[in-house]
Formats: structure tokens, C-alpha cells, sequence
């Protein structure tokens, strides 16, 4: 019975219908993963804190074949760690909700770096996506580690920027909910790949486990208790990043929050934050100041993208508080349409501005001053 | 006891010559029509009875062959009716044979016999030419469009029958009394801001580009889109005959567009079907909306509401000008030459302002997937509007009215036309290298746009194309410069930057 390794039983364990992370956590605190399996597996066993219908579900389907388990996780990379071993993430020691067993793939040293989350909604602006790419670069620089979910929008977007700096190893650290063979959001994979290349992937559901709505919450106490500080680029009122948010104030992780335009949906919960005394994003070393890492004297950093003049110069002001339309600049400028279709040509080539339908945005830097 | 008559019948735009041969033998009293006739055909030996018999005219009772030659091809509609009673009237000596060989006879009976105007009479006239025609007086103006010359209106049965035993003379088509109506071009200037978007009006209607609006409900994009008419060079005399023809193909009889040089505008709602679009449906092969559109403005609001079976048949007028309806028994090719100008909204809630949309990523997916890429991919120019502001609707400065812009397409057209012969649209890439050089630095541009993969090789020539009709706009002959490439680049849109990120 007992010619498997532990992790593969732990993975069987974690793999059966009805799972819960509660659950896990009592099948590992019942004994060792192969004394537990062994356990469900026997017609007459019992196992602690376990409801015996839920035995007589399970004992059906611990049919599983171990060795073809323990195939898969070698052939696609991926550690099965419980708390029991010594490689268990330190910052989930201790924590309250502590997943009992993680599925790693990557490298477990990102966990040595200075950790900030970059988080906020799928649904972002141009500017938002813009500075989390931005803010991931600039971390990664100084090699900080970028934490997030790897969802589509601004989870995304920081881990891009991280992953465009090749100045350090290790800098990235994505926290996901579904299994890490389950690639989501699908577009994702070059990311998922890259993350798991570079840095460090992590789940707490087994392989095969689809990405379901409910997982998505309890992904976010993970990536909340792996972060130290946690920085929203942009969020509505209500929405997964504020779940995220509130597991991380439960954990006495800081949480610092990006500015945005009042009235704006994606700026809702941003502001909402900042009202309720969140500390202000508005440049990388607002970040860097919370992590300790003052560097602003050390390495000087500016705007690299050439500064408008002209007509440009006009635009970019008339764009600084709120988009705008070709129309309203050309209200708002008094110059013709064709001229602000030119300026607003030429910025975007430069990155200064983005368009998304008929608006313009200034896409922000994160370069304070 | 035999007589033959000349007729026509309407076949897609075009006129088919028919013969009406009338038999009246020995045998069991009857009636019968060959020669493949459709319901409303065949119908019509009720509508020629009595007709005759109301007309105080005499019914054979006796054996009654009706044949519509060629036998081979379909005959529909009612424009046979006045040929067949005149065939019988002839076939019983009431009139002499002689004087109708050079006459050709189109039009419907009433019961009454009075003579009833028919859809295509305009198409049908042509193609009978060389003959005088009799057609009903209501529709003569329509007659009028075909052949000005040997044209008779008249209004019952007797009048014609008087006509030919000559107690009375013909009367000439005249256009007095048909009633027409000016057909008005709602004006530019009645458009409230908008610059930009006025700005890809006078571009599409410059080059003859076809247009994409993107924007919000209440952006004004079928304001626009009806305006463009207007800004559009006035039709020439063959293109103007082209549209008629087609227009009184598919008319009601007498709902007739008159013979206009304002270029046509047709804006089918999103449930009309494949063949109302296209053109066939009936035996006549009635002509569709894009052929209705021929050198005008093809309208297409909520685009993604239409069935992409529609759509994608549009694909192929859009390359070739012309449209090809085939059916079993015949196939028929009308003219399609059209502007396509096409709306929707930029997602399903349509709130358009950056972070303002609160659709899922399925959804935007779900709703862009309507559009076909090779479909949009024949837009040259894809613009997103917004609704103006509050204040640009109350302030009372009027924008450039509909006069003043079509002056500068005008010009602009010309330009083209004399360089390449064709509208800017219709560049072949071959063209495009030899009227439409870049500038080096037009051309940097444009590379790094297709290094940055923002645009595909065939959004490249498209961009050319527009650079080369914002040129001509400006009066610059010469190659392109980057300011021109820029503009173009920016009046292509995409529809919604997509969420991959």
C-alpha cells in the first residue's frame, strides 16, 4: 500500500468529489495522507471530523489508480506540498484559513523576495492597464516580486510588466483557482507558462480542477496572505478584487490603492478605499515607501516618453482630467478636427495616449514627478 | 381566327419580349394559357373576360388557346393582360391585324376595363424598342424614362380598341400628370458638432469608401448616414437611367421614384430577408435593396442584427459592382454598385466611455462575433462616434451645410477620376503603387504600424486608399505624406479595443 510517495496520497485525497479546503485540512490533521487513504479506502474505516455519508461517496470513488496520478504530476512539474513539509510556503504558516495542501510549479524562491500583489479589475481603462503594466515593470526592477490572479485586465497586465524586466530571476508569483494544468482565462497561456518559467505558479486545487466561481474567493485569501502589501489599480464598488481586499486587511496585509477619476465605474472601488484611509498609488515609490524600500535618491527615474509640444502639449492638457472624444478636444482646443486627429495619431505612437472607441485617455506614469 | 401580339414581361431589371399568339378554333368552349404563365398569369383570362364583356366587346365562346412565346421562359404579373384581350379582339376580327404588328401593349385590366399601370413599366418599354407602346396613362411618365418617343397613355380599353380602328387618335405620354414628388435630401447642417464624424462622411462620400459607425444609441448615426446621399456627386444621365429602371422593376405600380439625379438611399430594417436584400423571391426576380441602392447609399442600422447569411451574400456585390441571382429555372444580373454605410453599437450595453461598460468578456465576445472579419474587412473607413454634448446641441452655430461639403467631393472626385478613371475605393493594389506613393516618412508610419501588428496586410492598402482620398481632398496631387497616412489610420477603429490583457 504504502509504495507511493505522501505527496501522491495528498493528491488523491485533495482530488475527491465534495472537497473542500476545511475538509483537506482535517484529512490531513487525521494522520498521514497515506494512513487517511488507506482509511477511506477500507470497508470498515472511520476517519475523524468526517461525516460517514460523505465516506460511504468517497469510498467509492478512491479507486483512483496512484500510479497514473503520480505520472501526471511528474510529467507536468508539478509539487504537491502539505504543511507537513519543510518546503511549505512560510508565509502561509500560521495563517487562519491556511490551505492544507498546495500545488506549486516554478521555483519556490520567488517567496524570498519582497511581495506585492497587483490586483483590480477585469474590466479595466486603457489608463488602468497601462500602470499596471507600468507598476509591475518598475517593481520588478528593483526586484520585487508581483503577486496576482492572473486574471484578464489588471492582474494580467501586472504580471506582464514584471515578466518584461530580465534583471532579476524570480519575480513573479501567480496565485490561480483553477488546476495548473486548467489554463484560465484560456488567452492567458503564454502568461501561465512564462509565470511558471520565471517565477512561481500556485494552486490549492489539484490538476484537472476547472476554474468554478466559488474557487475564485478562497483563491484570493491565498494570494491576500502571500502578499505584504497589496496595491488595487482599479475596481468597482463591488467585485473579486474587494474580496481580495478584505482578506487582507483580515491578515494585517497592507492594502494601497490607485486614484481615480470620481464617478468612473472602474474607480468606484479604488476611491471607495482610499476614503476609508487606504494609503494613495499615484507612483511606484508610494509602493516602495510602504515595502521600506525607499530608493527614490538612489536611482533617478523619469518619464522616458518624449514630452508633448504644440499641438500635442494642448491635447495632453485638455486630456488630463478626464477622456475625451476627437469632438470635445476640438471643442475644448478650439483647433480643427484634423489637427487633434493628427496630435492624437502622434501620441499614440509615442504612448502617451490610448484610444478605446471614440475616447482618448492620457495613460498615466508612474514616475512621480 | 389567330393573331399574334407583342408584350413583354420583367425579369430581375430587364425587360423580356413575349409574343401573345391567340387560337380560336372549333371544340368544347374554353380558355387555356401556355407557355409557362404563373398564377397571376394565368388569372388573367378572368380579368380579360370581363374586361371585354364589360367593355361591350364580344367573348369567343369557343375554343381559346392563349400561347406566351418563348415557351421556355417563366411568365409573371399582370403586364400581359391588355396584349392578351387585344390578341383575342384581333383573333375575332374586331380589329385588323394590320395596324397592331408595330404596336407592342403593356398593361393590367381592371374589370371595367380600364387599363391599370405595372411594376417595371420603365424596363419593359426598353425592351421593346422600336415599337410604339400603349401602356396605361398612369404609369406613361414611367414609359417616358425608356423611350420619350411612341409612347401612348391611355386609359380604358375602348379608348385603345377606338385608337386602333382609328375613330380617335392616341394620346402621347406626357409626364403632367403623375403627380411626382421632389425628392428631398435631408441637409448637413442639421447635423448638430459632430466634426469628426462629418469629417468620415465627406471622406466615404470623396472616395467612395464604404463606412463603418460605431457608437452609442442617440450618437446620431443614422442621422449621418441619411445625409450622405446628399454629399455623393449627382448622378450622370446613364447612371440616373440605370437607377430608374431598377427602381420601377421593383415598385408597386405607381409608387414610382422619378427619373432623379440625387443618388438613391435605402435603409432595409435588420428583418428584411436574403432574397429582399439580394434581389429574386418572386418569378420575376424582383431586385433586391443592394441593386435598389445602385449608386447610392446602402444603409444597413444595428448591423449586427442582420443574419450573417446576409451579410456574407453581400460579400460578393461589394467586389464586383454587380449582383448575380440564380435560380432554377434562370439566373438574372442586376446592378449593385452601392455605398455600404453600416451602424451598431459598440457593445450590448453600449456604454461607451472608458470604464463606463459593464458587459462580461463573453458578452463583447458573444456580440463582435456577428461580424464576420472577412465582412469588415470591406470598410475602408471605421469611425466611432459619440453623442454630442449638451452643449454643442443648444449652441446655435450651424455646421457646414450639405453645398458647401459636396463642392469639396466634388473636386475631390474629379481628381480621381481624371488620374485613374475610378473612385479611390476601387484602387486595385497594382494602382495603389502607381497613384499612391508614400512618403518616407508616410512610410515609416505605416511600418511601424504593421510591425506592431495593430495592422494586417490588407488594412494597409485600405489605409492607402483613404490617405490617397484625404489627398485628393486637399488638392495634393503628389505622393502621401504622413499627415495624410496618420488620418486614415486613425478612421479605423477598432471595434472595441479587445479585453486580452
Amino acid at each position: 500500500m504504502s509504495d507511493h510517495p505522501d505527496w501522491v496520497y495528498a493528491a488523491a485525497l485533495c482530488a475527491l468529489p465534495l472537497q473542500t479546503p476545511a475538509r483537506v485540512r482535517t484529512l490531513m490533521r487525521a494522520g498521514t495522507p497515506a494512513q487517511v487513504f488507506a482509511a477511506i479506502r477500507c470497508r470498515k474505516g472511520n476517519v475523524d471530523g468526517i461525516d460517514s455519508e460523505l465516506l460511504l461517496v468517497w469510498r467509492r470513488h478512491a479507486d483512483t489508480d496512484l500510479g497514473d496520478l503520480q505520472d501526471r504530476y511528474t510529467h507536468a512539474g508539478v509539487r504537491v506540498i502539505t504543511e507537513r513539509d519543510v518546503d511549505y510556503p512560510w508565509p502561509l504558516r500560521g495563517d487562519p484559513a491556511a490551505p492544507a495542501v498546495v500545488f506549486v510549479k516554478g521555483s519556490l524562491e520567488v517567496l524570498d523576495r519582497r511581495r506585492v500583489a497587483i490586483i483590480g479589475t477585469r474590466r479595466a481603462s486603457n489608463g488602468g492597464r497601462h500602470f499596471a503594466r507600468e507598476l509591475g515593470a518598475a517593481l520588478a526592477e528593483r526586484d520585487v516580486c508581483v503577486v496576482s490572479g492572473l486574471a484578464r485586465g489588471i492582474d494580467g497586465e501586472g504580471h506582464r510588466g514584471a515578466l518584461s524586466v530580465h534583471r532579476f530571476p524570480h519575480h513573479a508569483l501567480g496565485v490561480v483557482a483553477s488546476g495548473l494544468d486548467v489554463v484560465y482565462p484560456p488567452e492567458h497561456a503564454d502568461l501561465w507558462h512564462a509565470v511558471a518559467a520565471r517565477g512561481l505558479l500556485l494552486s490549492e486545487t489539484p490538476l484537472g480542477s476547472r476554474p468554478e466561481a466559488h474557487r475564485f474567493p478562497m483563491r484570493n485569501r491565498i494570494l491576500a496572505a502571500l502578499s505584504e502589501v497589496v496595491v488595487v489599480v482599479e475596481s468597482a464598488a463591488t467585485g473579486g478584487s474587494m474580496s481580495t481586499v478584505r482578506e487582507a486587511e483580515r491578515r494585517g496585509v497592507d492594502v494601497m490603492a490607485v486614484p481615480g477619476r470620481p464617478g468612473v465605474r472602474t474607480s468606484e472601488g479604488t476611491n471607495a478605499l482610499l476614503r476609508d484611509g487606504c494609503a494613495p498609488v499615484t507612483s511606484v515609490d508610494d509602493v516602495l515607501v510602504a515595502l521600506g524600500l525607499d530608493t527614490r535618491k538612489s536611482r533617478p527615474q523619469c518619464d522616458v516618453r518624449p514630452a508633448p509640444v504644440g499641438v500635442e502639449q494642448c491635447v495632453v492638457a485638455a486630456l488630463t482630467n478626464q477622456p475625451g472624444t476627437i469632438d470635445s478636444l476640438s471643442l475644448a482646443t478650439a483647433l480643427s478636427v484634423v489637427d487633434i486627429a493628427l496630435a492624437l495619431g502622434r501620441l499614440e505612437t509615442v504612448g502617451w495616449v490610448a484610444q478605446s472607441g471614440a475616447w482618448w485617455e492620457l495613460l498615466p506614469s508612474v514616475h512621480s514627478g | 381566327m389567330f393573331a399574334a401580339i407583342n408584350s413583354a414581361v420583367l425579369l430581375g431589371a430587364q425587360g423580356h419580349c413575349v409574343t401573345v399568339e391567340a387560337h380560336i378554333g372549333m371544340g368544347i368552349p374554353g380558355f387555356t394559357v401556355v407557355g409557362l404563365p404563373d398564377e397571376a398569369c394565368r388569372e388573367s383570362r378572368d380579368r380579360v373576360r370581363a374586361a371585354l364583356l364589360s367593355s361591350d366587346f364580344p367573348w369567343p365562346n369557343r375554343r381559346v388557346t392563349i400561347n406566351l412565346a418563348g415557351a421556355s421562359v417563366r411568365k409573371g404579373g399582370a403586364s400581359l393582360d391588355l396584349a392578351i384581350a387585344i390578341a383575342l379582339l384581333v383573333a375575332q376580327e374586331e380589329v385588323a391585324a394590320s395596324v397592331v404588328g408595330e404596336l407592342a401593349f403593356l398593361a393590367e385590366l381592371g374589370l371595367d376595363g380600364s387599363l391599370r399601370s405595372t411594376p417595371g413599366t420603365a424596363p419593359l418599354v426598353a425592351s421593346v424598342s422600336g415599337k410604339s407602346v400603349v401602356v396605361a396613362a398612369a404609369c406613361a411618365h414611367e414609359a417616358l424614362i425608356a423611350s420619350p418617343v411612341n409612347v401612348f397613355g391611355e386609359n380604358t380599353l375602348r379608348d385603345v380598341v377606338a385608337c386602333l380602328r382609328g375613330q380617335q387618335q392616341w394620346s402621347p405620354a406626357t409626364t403632367a400628370n403623375c403627380g411626382e414628388q421632389v425628392e428631398t435630401v435631408p441637409d448637413l447642417a442639421d447635423v448638430c458638432g459632430q466634426p469628426w464624424a462629418r469629417r468620415a462622411l465627406e471622406v466615404a462620400a470623396a472616395g467612395h469608401h464604404n463606412l463603418f459607425l460605431i457608437g452609442p444609441p442617440g450618437a446620431g448615426k443614422s442621422m449621418l448616414a441619411r445625409r450622405l446621399p446628399g454629399l455623393l456627386p449627382r448622378l450622370g444621365p446613364n447612371e440616373a437611367f440605370e437607377v430608374a429602371m431598377v427602381h420601377s422593376a421593383a415598385s408597386q405600380a405607381g409608387n414610382m421614384r422619378t427619373a432623379s439625379d440625387v443618388p438613391p438611399f435605402r435603409a432595409p430594417h435588420h428583418s428584411a430577408s436574403l432574397a429582399a436584400i439580394i434581389g429574386g423571391g418572386t418569378t420575376a426576380m424582383r431586385p433586391g435593396e443592394v441593386s435598389l441602392a445602385s449608386h447610392g447609399v446602402l444603409f444597413l442600422d444595428e448591423l449586427g442584427e442582420f443574419p450573417p447569411s446576409v451579410l456574407d451574400a453581400l460579400r460578393q456585390p461589394l467586389e464586383d459592382g454587380v449582383v448575380h441571382v440564380a435560380r432554377a429555372r434562370h439566373s438574372v444580373t442586376m446592378p449593385a454598385r452601392f455605398l455600404l454605410v453600416a451602424a451598431t453599437n459598440p457593445c450590448p450595453c453600449a456604454n461607451s466611455a472608458p470604464g463606463a461598460c459593464i458587459c462580461s468578456h463573453a458578452d463583447i465576445r458573444r456580440y463582435q462575433r456577428r461580424f464576420s472579419g472577412p465582412f469588415l474587412d470591406r470598410f475602408d473607413l471605421r469611425v466611432a462616434v459619440e453623442a454630442p454634448s449638451p452643449s454643442t446641441l443648444v449652441d446655435t452655430v450651424r455646421g457646414e451645410s450639405t453645398i458647401q461639403v459636396a463642392a469639396r467631393v466634388e473636386r475631390a472626385r474629379s481628381i480621381a477620376i481624371s488620374r485613374q478613371g475610378h473612385a479611390n475605393a476601387q484602387l486595385s493594389v497594382d494602382e495603389l503603387d502607381v497613384h499612391a506613393h508614400l512618403s518616407s516618412s508616410a512610410r515609416l508610419v505605416l511600418m511601424g504600424e504593421l510591425e506592431a501588428s495593430r495592422l494586417t496586410g490588407r488594412g494597409y492598402h485600405r489605409v492607402r486608399r483613404v490617405a490617397r482620398t484625404l489627398a485628393d481632398l486637399d488638392a495634393h496631387d503628389d505622393e502621401l505624406t504622413e499627415d495624410h497616412v496618420r488620418e486614415a489610420l486613425l478612421m479605423r477603429v477598432a471595434l472595441r479595443n479587445p479585453l486580452h490583457a
